[in-house]
């Protein structure tokens, strides 16, 4: 396995998702690379979580494949699942258990050993030590956010997927939690996140995919896709401020129509 | 740089220590589940003489075994699948079945626990002393007998995704277990239905925990009870297995 600066991380080709008749996710094919943060974005339903999840293997895909860090998440999945953490869209934990104990759950499900020394520098990195004895329900949605990116990196995988982390985030700690996301990438893993955020695609990720109707629509970089997509009629008719936008081009290309 | 996949037995470990916290910060009602048993068995304190000790004590044991693969196993089940605990633990590296095992091991400590329970409550309350093979065979009855009340209460949360759907459920079934149950064997509700409740899953797990407290009572008809439990509970798990989503969404 390697995780040198641009080497494929995760390799999706050609993956179908099939909710009875409906045709989630249709002939999707990306990789991320070591050291980049790659965004999926599309609108509501476009197929983001799905594609999101069958990376996951928390869901059964028709067709296609799927390589994380050299193990095909089908064949190997427990290999492929030990080399990637995840911060799901709504991550819950039994309420009961406490945020130490969640997380030594966690460390105890990936392999990890941590004494209470450890634990302890986990909780100050994220500004937590005062609420180790709190219940996950208790902690503001940032303090959540924070206690998730932790247990999905608490085992130092190669590949990180987020699920919208910064939905419901107050700006301050969204800009954390960028900085926390771009620390992954300084390190040499991948990122792989969806957010409906624009203007956060446009600030933390490397390279974009856009995916409308369950296909990629494109994949390039945010600012190599401004330059493409500048004089298409859709996307001048949707700017708003006379310079075009991340956000125009997102539009143009997936259409005004509001999805359910 | 090197994959390592954690241990199961790791894993496992992990996931029982998280399971047990849970169980214990739901002692309140952890309680109510062993206390109406003992309730049952404290009240029933006149009726021993005449229908025997064995049977007042496989009743409780057999109330307490519903409570918990009912109450107990497949609500919180169904709670932490609608909260999406379950898929939050699936995208790590452990085995499906080891998330499953550990929420059972926890259920078959509380049986265990259920049925020391009685057995203390019975003897120092009512008096009933049994042989000493009577409580070994009658904490593997009680083994069996829950298995049967798990499969039970597995197969409501596969059948049905909606948490609260599954809780209405399982306090209905749960009702109806004990009423026709306990009165419909005391002929309350008719010669047809005391036949009936014979062969129903609470009528074969209180015959087999009733002969294994007194070894001496075990006959065909016991036997044959013992294979229907069995069957009952295979078949249960059988299709809350294959039935179940992981997911309620």
């Amino acid at each position: 396995m390697s995780d040198q600066p641009g080497s494929s991380i995760l390799q999706v080709e050609k993956l179908n998702v099939s909710y009875g008749t409906f045709k989630a996710v249709s002939d999707v094919s990306f990789d991320v690379r070591a050291g980049e943060i790659f965004g999926l974005l599309g609108p509501n339903g476009a197929g983001k979580t799905s594609t999101l999840s069958a990376v996951e293997g928390l869901l059964h895909f028709e067709s296609g494949t799927i390589t994380v860090a050299g193990f095909d998440t089908k064949k190997k999945p427990l290999h492929a699942r030990a080399n990637m953490g995840v911060q799901l869209q709504s991550t819950s934990f039994q309420p009961e258990l406490k945020i130490a104990e969640i997380i030594q759950l966690y460390a105890g499900v990936y392999g990890v050993s941590l004494s209470s020394e450890k634990l302890n520098d986990l909780l100050h990195d994220i500004k937590l030590e005062e609420s180790a004895g709190k219940r996950f329900g208790q902690l503001s949605g940032g303090q959540q956010q924070r206690v998730s990116l932790v247990i999905a990196t608490i085992h130092n995988p190669v590949l990180v997927l987020l699920d919208e982390p910064t939905s419901g985030l107050d700006p301050q700690s969204r800009r954390q939690l960028w900085e926390r996301i771009e620390a992954i990438r300084e390190k040499g893993h991948a990122v792989l996140l969806t957010t409906h955020s624009m203007e956060e695609a446009e600030a933390v990720c490397d390279r974009i995919a856009i995916i409308d109707h369950g296909k990629v629509v494109t994949i390039d970089t945010p600012q190599v896709l401004i330059d493409r997509h500048r004089n298409d009629p859709e996307v001048i008719s949707v700017s708003r401020k006379g310079k075009i936008t991340l956000e125009d081009v997102f539009i143009g290309l997936t259409g005004r129509t509001v999805r359910a | 740089m090197e994959t390592i996949v954690p241990k199961t037995s790791d894993a496992l470990t992990a996931l029982l220590r998280a399971d047990f916290t849970t169980q214990w910060r739901n002692r309140r009602s952890s309680v109510l589940v062993l206390l109406v048993p003992v309730i049952i068995l404290i009240s029933w304190k006149g009726i021993i003489d005449k229908v025997g000790g064995a049977f007042v004590l496989s009743s409780c044991v057999t109330i307490g075994l519903i409570a918990i693969g009912l109450m107990g196993y497949s609500n919180a089940i169904a709670r932490d699948r609608d909260k999406g605990v379950f898929q939050r633990l699936r995208a790590t590296p452990v085995p499906s079945w080891a998330i499953m095992v550990s929420r059972l091991i926890v259920q078959l400590v509380m049986i265990i626990l259920l049925t020391a329970l009685v057995f203390l409550a019975g003897y120092y309350y009512d008096g009933i002393i049994i042989p000493p093979i009577g409580y070994l065979l009658g904490f593997t009855a009680a083994i069996v007998g829950g298995a049967l009340y798990l499969g039970l209460g597995q197969m409501i949360v596969g059948l049905l995704k909606n948490a609260e759907t599954v809780n209405s459920t399982t306090r209905l079934v749960y009702f109806v277990f004990i009423m026709v149950g306990m009165l419909g064997e005391f002929g309350l509700f008719g010669e047809g239905i005391k036949n009936s409740v014979q062969w129903s899953p609470y009528g074969t797990v209180k015959n087999i925990l009733s002969a294994s407290m007194t070894p001496s009572t075990w006959n065909n008809r016991t036997f044959i009870a013992l294979l229907i439990t069995i069957v009952y509970a295979v078949v249960f798990s059988f299709l809350g297995i294959k039935k179940f989503k992981w997911s309620s969404k």
